[in-house]
């Protein structure tokens, strides 16, 4: 096994694992904060990646600048979401039992909606920049997972900075470690839980352009994706941002490492093995759970 | 009670379209599949979201034993019942160091687990690999053939249904409740969790094996795609969560509503509007019965009893 | 008196007896009623996609046969379900068609696994099962109903393209091949074929892959194989990861002599979505939009104005073809009845979009062995020569 091979595995299983991360981040931080496990989120990402199409082919604007329309949009449909649905259910026994109920009706609606408006042919961003490269030594960086990756290191640093450093992240934050406490202190709960599903719904947006920058996409492809970003979020730690971001680039790794030296036969079958294994030695992720 | 059940074994005796007896046999699939998940998600709380995993694992292990040891069908449907013990002893191993996990990170590794049995199948070319495998087809006329599958398959569903029920009367039932409601308390009351949550883990993979060795007969063509379908698993814990998964009832009551629903819908709408029907129903029924249909139904009850 | 009255009541209530039953028996008759041909097909979920391209197949047909009068005289009328991609519902749908629709008719399905579980079903309700079927090892399973016509026979996918590289000369013909399959049954359908003809062909195959769907990326995959100096490659997926193979390619510059792409590359999608990059790719198929026989202008035609493509899509072809045989089969056994269909059929030849086929014990036509090519845009036929539309553009030219 020669070694430029091991790296250019690296590198593509990073770049692939940093826009899982982007896709993840959101579904975890709506798991952890708010205790909603939104099984549409991945729809959500395939919704603003066929738009992203549509716009492309249309006016010719470059996927990843429709994003400037589609991750508002997306923002108000989750808030909107939160405001008429979600918060029927914030009274249920179990939270997360019945927003993943809840969720999978929206995921099933919207994967038909797609249907319905874009019919069943599979997508492809095919852009001026598809197959460019930049090549550095003997490695090559395809210009589409470039992309993904940058937007997944601003998305997700924009959304951590956002949590740390501005008053309404830090209402965030504060509201679902201390709920009493912060609605003494003028936090009004459901405008902070909406803002938070809103963005976490946003980042899904950014997370489905990503992905179609690395993939074809279909109507029913969320599916696939929704397992990813739950493996993602998992290893990360649920509500972890950081660690979401981490954990995209461990699976990442691991992917690019069992591509490099095992028959692709098993690779996939190693990626879930593995997982398994790091779940059982740390079972609850590697990284710790936070806000 | 006893009427419903004899109305229900004679079903096929009244010589419907076979289609109907197919169907009854689809909904006795899935409930026997979400009652015999709720034994561990419902009662103890632990969400196997790779339930499937055993389902196929029992469709496999009977597929197998028939081939190697040459059975004939009749003696390949024997077979289902080591299967199904084959899946429970799987669900051991599996659950020995899965189960130390709570929550959402169960609902994962189990997940997981579904994968890699999955692609160990289709990675594997003696167990047919990629290709899946066939069985032998039984030599009878389509009504006899369809009316043998449907009365095992109702056994089956009766036995799980009925074992279910025992378990939530039971110490032991208790005990997973106990579990559900807080593992740390219940392990101060001696409650020996580990061993009662490996216990409901490896009952509720043993129905599951029988069923899919069942299953496997029945459509006599298998697949790793087919019978470790992801969706199958999401769907029994839909089923189970969506009647309610606190008693036997929910998981009943939920598999048989969304199969009638999903079945009424795929006939009398078009494609992707039933679709979106069948999505807006999950939400509707979850805003006003956040707790599941049963619990809404009972809370009325007693409302009104009051 | 009272007798007489009975009597006449009698006689009224047999003759209005008698008028019911001439109804009910000349209704057909005089009013036609329609053959109801059933089944399921994908139309949500994972093969919707081509679900819908068979359906609106099938579904010009019948509008074609019925503008011509319909078949045995009477109007044809689908009974279309939506199995939602999932087999078992593909089995049960089937089953309704058969025992409470009680269509005169089955259609084929989709995909191959669909069709491996539904053909024992037809079997066993003695329904003739014109479909893709699931490759070679389905029907191999001893059923009598099930007919390909033509089939989707990963068997003989590539039989063209090596009938076609035999031509060309040995010191002309790719060296080192690299073959990366999908581990699926249409993968594996594909393999038996290559390794019999690279063997004979005096080529290397140096790497021989599998890999399990959902491809995370194909970079390794086509690095190694440039390492290798493979000027041969198999990328023998579906229109996801044959595309990833495909711009991989392109991104590290890796110009093998041929590309083959079994199954991705036949879909509209990869023409339209993938563009110039997708040129020169080598598939097999089993019917073509640019053959000879008649039938093909006239899909094309509605192709174009409805699709607005030029050429009808293949699964489209698929369907209508489908429904040609079975149409062939009742007009020849001038009757519904399911075994004289399948006797005729098996008996007699037919005419369809893929030219004319005669069935074997095993429902199959000889077998088919066109080879394509995708060539400025578009899908042209390049073997066998007596149906070639193109040159072959060999060895391949290297990325822009």
């Amino acid at each position: 096994m020669n070694s430029t091979l091991i790296f250019q595995s690296l590198i593509s299983g990073v770049m692939m694992g940093s826009v899982y991360a982007l896709l993840g981040v959101g579904f975890s931080l709506t798991w952890g904060v708010m205790k909603v496990i939104n099984v549409a989120h991945a729809a959500f990402g395939l919704l603003a990646a066929f738009f992203a199409y549509t716009v492309f082919h249309r006016y010719g604007i470059d996927p990843v600048v429709s994003l400037v329309l589609s991750v508002p949009f997306l923002f108000f449909l989750g808030c909107a979401l939160y405001r008429f649905l979600l918060i029927r259910i914030t009274s249920a026994r179990a939270v997360i039992v019945s927003s993943m109920i809840l969720t999978f009706g929206v995921a099933i609606i919207l994967e038909n909606l797609a249907l319905l408006l874009w019919g069943a042919d599979p997508r492809l961003f095919t852009t001026s920049y598809t197959s460019k490269v930049i090549i550095v030594g003997p490695f090559y960086f395809q210009y589409p997972p470039v992309i993904g990756f940058v937007m997944s290191v601003v998305g997700i640093s924009s959304i951590y900075l956002f949590l740390k450093r501005t008053y309404v992240g830090k209402a965030v934050r504060a509201a679902w470690q201390q709920p009493e406490a912060s609605q003494l202190c003028g936090i009004n709960l459901g405008r902070i839980s909406a803002i938070t599903f809103g963005l976490a719904v946003a980042s899904a947006g950014a997370g489905g352009v990503g992905m179609g920058l690395l993939y074809s996409f279909e109507p029913h492809s969320h599916n696939l994706w929704l397992i990813y970003l739950f493996l993602v979020v998992i290893v990360g730690g649920v509500g972890n941002v950081l660690g979401t971001a981490m954990a995209g680039l461990i699976i990442g790794v691991i992917t690019g490492l069992s591509m490099a030296f095992l028959p692709y036969q098993w690779v996939n079958l190693l990626t879930f093995g593995l997982l398994m294994v790091i779940l059982v030695v740390k079972p609850q992720g590697l990284f710790q759970s936070e806000v | 009670m006893a009427i419903a059940l004899i109305g229900l074994v004679a079903f096929p005796l009244f010589g419907p379209p076979v289609y109907f007896i197919s169907f009854v046999f689809w909904v006795f699939l899935y409930v026997c599949l979400s009652s015999s998940w709720n034994l561990i998600g419902g009662y103890a709380g632990y969400l196997s979201f790779g339930h499937v995993a055993f389902f196929g694992i029992g469709a496999y292990a009977t597929a197998m034993i028939g081939k190697i040891f040459g059975l004939s069908i009749t003696m390949t449907l024997l077979a289902t019942i080591p299967a199904g013990v084959i899946s429970s002893f799987i669900a051991i191993i599996v659950g020995y160091p899965c189960l130390r996990l709570r929550g959402p990170y169960f609902a994962v590794i189990t997940l997981c687990f579904s994968f890699v049995s999955q692609l160990t199948v289709k990675n594997l070319e003696f167990l047919g690999g990629a290709d899946g495998l066939w069985l032998k087809s039984m030599d009878v006329p389509v009504l006899v053939n369809r009316t043998i599958f449907y009365e095992l398959m109702l056994f089956l569903t009766v036995l799980t249904v009925w074992v279910s029920y025992l378990v939530g009367r039971s110490r032991f039932g208790a005990g997973l409740r106990a579990i559900k409601e807080d593992e740390e308390v219940a392990q101060t009351m001696a409650i020996n969790a580990p061993r009662l949550k490996i216990m409901a883990f490896a009952l509720s993979a043993f129905f599951p094996g029988i069923a899919g060795g069942i299953y496997a007969c029945y459509l006599s063509y298998i697949h790793p795609d087919v019978v470790f379908d992801v969706n199958m698993s999401i769907l029994q814990v839909l089923m189970a969560l969506f009647g309610g998964a606190s008693s036997w009832v929910g998981p009943v009551v939920g598999a048989v509503s969304l199969t009638l629903v999903n079945e009424g819908l795929s006939t009398f709408v078009k494609a992707e509007l039933a679709r979106i029907i069948y999505g807006l129903l999950f939400i509707i029924v979850i805003v006003f019965m956040p707790n599941g249909i049963l619990e809404f139904f009972s809370r009325k009850r007693r409302k009104i009893e009051r | 008196m009272r007798r007489a009255l009975l009597r006449k009541n009698a006689s009224t209530l047999l003759l209005f007896g008698l008028s019911l039953f001439l109804v009910a028996t000349a209704g057909p008759l005089f009013a036609s009623q329609p053959i109801v041909i059933g089944g399921s097909l994908p139309l949500t979920g994972e093969f919707a996609e081509t679900g819908k391209l068979i359906e609106k197949g099938m579904k010009f047909w019948a509008e074609e046969i019925n503008a011509k009068g319909g078949l045995l005289g009477r109007p044809v009328e689908f009974k279309i379900y939506d199995d939602e991609s999932n087999v078992g519902k593909a089995v049960t749908y089937a089953e309704k068609a058969i025992t409470v629709d009680k269509v005169d008719l089955l259609f084929g399905g989709y995909p191959g696994t669909a069709a491996r579980a539904v053909m024992p079903v037809a079997e066993k309700h003695k329904f003739v099962y014109v479909s893709m079927g699931g490759h070679m090892k389905s029907f191999e399973q001893g059923y009598t109903f099930s007919f390909g016509a033509p089939p989707l026979m990963g068997e003989w996918w590539y039989e063209g393209f090596f009938q076609w590289m035999e031509t060309i000369p040995a010191d002309q013909r790719p060296k080192k091949a690299a073959v990366y399959t999908m581990n699926n049954p249409v993968g594996s359908s594909l393999t038996g074929s290559i390794q019999k003809w690279t063997k004979q062909l005096g080529i290397e195959v140096v790497i021989d892959e599998k890999y399990n769907l959902p491809l995370p990326d194909a970079t390794p995959l086509i690095m190694k194989a440039k390492q290798l100096n493979c000027d041969m490659l198999f990328a023998n997926g579906f229109f996801g990861d044959g595309v990833m193979m495909i711009r991989a390619a392109k991104a590290l510059d890796y110009n093998p002599k041929a590309i083959l792409q079994g199954i991705g590359s036949v879909v509209p999608a990869w023409i339209k979505e993938l563009g110039k990059d997708g040129d020169y790719v080598f598939s097999g198929t089993s019917l073509f939009n640019k053959l000879n026989f008649p039938g093909n202008d006239k899909l094309n035609a509605y192709a174009r104005k409805e699709f607005n493509i030029d050429g009808y899509p293949l699964y489209f072809g698929f369907g209508y073809a489908w429904m040609q045989a079975l149409a062939q089969g009742v007009e020849g056994a001038k009757s519904l009845d399911q075994t004289k269909i399948r006797d005729w059929l098996k008996t007699n030849k037919i005419e369809t979009i893929a030219g004319p086929m005669t069935f074997d014990e095993k429902g199959l036509p000889a077998p088919i062995n066109f080879c394509t090519q995708i060539i400025n845009g578009q899908v042209e036929l390049v073997w066998p020569l007596n149906v070639r539309t193109a040159e072959p553009v060999y060895p391949k030219p290297a990325w822009k």
